[in-house]
Parts: structure tokens; C-alpha cells; sequence
């Protein structure tokens, strides 16, 4: 239908999309159009996400210019310059003046099982970090102890939930998260030896 | 969760679009996709703000093709952000032409929305 065309009044059409991508993908756009739009969005990825931590810190373009010295302009035109012009300069300046943490990878994206060990390997990083604060400052150890109550009891419920989500093939494999009193974590040696023989 | 959801017309513009215009459509739609990941980082769409962007009466927001590329038809998809319901409604996209018949048609669909 040609839009010049006098148009009769419109309403939702019920159907609700959680990205562009699903939109164009459940409105059956044509592929052509589909991986134009995707390789424009691959192009300004950066650009995207520096627009994406401005408008989380409730920043106008106009504050995020006056932050880092530059213009309203020069900032607009950032947030929409392809990700091959934006320097490490820039992407410094966006993350202080937005009092955010940006981590750049480059390279080939890493699959899901690498993620997941990456992340994992960060997390004990940060874990054992901690437990070295803990060992040499007596006020902050309850706190710790309590974080990593807290992280335990998350890091499992995520992996119960995710669990959940796998086919029922298998029955020899399973997590549960149920409200029983906890035994006492491991904490010396010998509960830790203790611990792998009980297994 | 933010969601996008067309209207019935611009369903039908989607398709014309895609036939007779589909280098403006594809600029439009990636500055579609920029403001929604912005709308969803915001505490509020209104404090959204970039320079493809057009403030139109109602709360209605038009989306140009700007930055897509050279020699482009001005092309604009009309959009209202319905903060509580968290959803954005794509109206109608269309030309320089036909700005104002459809700035018009955005705010009378704005206009016909329940009271959430």
C-alpha cells in the first residue's frame, strides 16, 4: 500500500516484538532488508553502547559534553560514528564521565562454553580477592562472609534455573535448591578432605 | 521488559517500504534500534535524546533515516513511548510529503489509546 494514500485510523496490532531483529524477523521482512539493517547495527555497535551508558546515567548530550570538554555536537556525532573511528580515548572519556566500567574484547567473539569459563574464572578471581581482604581486615570479614552467602545461594539459583530449561532427557543430573537447613560450609582442611571423601 | 509493537498501519507501510524503499527502510530501522536500546537504559523515554530524532506533539517521536547513507529519501517512522506499559508503538512511517497527514494520524492514534 502506497503511505501516500489517505490512511484509516490505525490501532496496536497486538503483536509485541523484544527487538528490532524479532520485529523484522516476525513481520517476515525480506532477508535482503533483515541483514541490511543487522550489518548496520554490527557497524555502530560501540557507538550504540556509549549512547546505551549515557542514557543510563540520565545524561543529555549537552551534560555528557560539557563532562568531557567537547561539544553537544561532536557528541552526537560519536554516538552514531561506526566503530572503527572511535578511539580508546573516547571510550575512557564516556566511562568516567558516566561513572560506568566499559570492558573492550576484540577479536573473535567467544562461544558460550568460553564465556562461561571466562566468567567463571573472574569470579573466583574476585571471590579470592575478597577472602584476602577479609583475612587482614577483622571489621569487613562479617560482611564478606555474608556476600558470599549471598553469592553462593545466587550462583546456584541461576544454575537451577538454567538447568530447568533442558530437555528432560537425563534424570542422573539434576540441581535443586530446596529449603532445608544448610550443613556448615567447609572451611578448613580437614572438612575439605572430609567433604571429597563423603563424595 | 520493553516491547515493540507495530500498529496496523505501519504493518502496511512496513511492506511497501520493503519493496519500493528498502535502503531507507534498513537506515531507518537501525536508528529505530538504537533508540530502543536507549529507551530501555533510560529512566524515562522522554530523557532519551540523539540527533535522529524529532519531537512531535502528543509524546510522538519521529525517527529519520539520518547517518544511513548518502543520497536517501527522507524517511520517517512515527513512534510513541508508553512509559507504564512499557511498550513502544511503531505508527506509521512515511516521507517529506506526507509529514504532516502523518504527524496528524500519529497523534489521533496516541489519542486512541486506552488510558493505562
Amino acid at each position: 500500500m502506497n503511505p501516500t494514500l489517505k490512511k484509516t485510523p490505525a490501532k496496536p496490532s497486538g503483536r509485541r516484538y523484544t527487538s528490532v531483529s524479532d520485529l523484522l524477523r516476525g513481520e517476515k521482512v525480506c532477508e535482503k532488508v533483515q541483514e541490511d539493517v543487522a550489518g548496520r547495527a554490527a557497524e555502530k555497535k560501540i557507538a550504540t553502547l556509549l549512547a546505551t551508558l549515557r542514557a543510563q546515567a540520565g545524561l543529555t548530550q549537552q551534560d555528557l559534553a560539557a563532562k568531557m570538554g567537547r561539544t553537544q555536537g561532536s557528541v552526537s556525532k560519536i554516538e552514531s560514528t561506526p566503530d572503527r573511528d572511535i578511539t580508546l580515548g573516547i571510550i575512557q572519556d564516556y566511562a568516567k564521565a558516566t561513572n560506568s566500567a566499559i570492558s573492550l574484547t576484540c577479536g573473535k567473539p567467544l562461544n558460550h562454553v568460553q564465556a562461561v569459563k571466562n566468567h567463571a574464572l573472574g569470579i573466583r578471581h574476585s571471590l579470592e580477592s575478597l577472602a584476602n581482604i577479609a583475612q587482614k581486615h577483622d571489621e569487613l570479614e562479617p560482611h564478606i562472609q555474608g556476600f558470599f552467602g549471598e553469592a553462593f545461594f545466587n550462583i546456584l539459583s541461576i544454575m537451577a534455573e538454567c538447568q530447568d530449561r533442558l530437555p528432560k532427557t537425563r534424570e542422573d543430573f539434576e540441581i535443586r535448591l530446596a529449603d532445608t537447613e544448610a550443613a556448615p560450609l567447609p572451611t578448613g582442611r580437614r572438612d575439605r578432605k572430609n567433604l571429597k571423601a563423603s563424595r | 521488559m520493553w516491547r515493540i509493537e507495530p500498529s496496523t498501519q505501519f504493518e502496511k507501510d512496513l511492506k511497501w517500504y520493503e519493496k519500493k524503499h528498502p535502503r531507507e527502510l534498513a537506515a531507518v530501522l537501525d536508528n529505530l534500534h538504537r533508540y530502543f536500546e536507549q529507551i530501555k537504559a533510560a529512566r524515562h523515554p522522554r530523557a532519551v535524546q540523539a540527533g535522529y530524532m524529532h519531537h512531535e506533539p502528543h509524546g510522538v517521536v519521529a525517527i529519520d533515516q539520518k547517518g544511513g547513507g548518502k543520497d536517501l529519501r527522507q524517511t520517517r517512522l512515527y513512534t510513541f513511548a508508553e512509559a507504564d506499559a512499557r511498550l513502544l508503538h511503531l505508527i506509521t512511517l512515511g516521507g517529506k510529503k506526507e509529514q504532516s497527514a502523518d504527524i496528524k494520524f500519529s497523534s489521533d492514534f496516541v489519542k486512541s489509546l486506552p488510558a493505562t
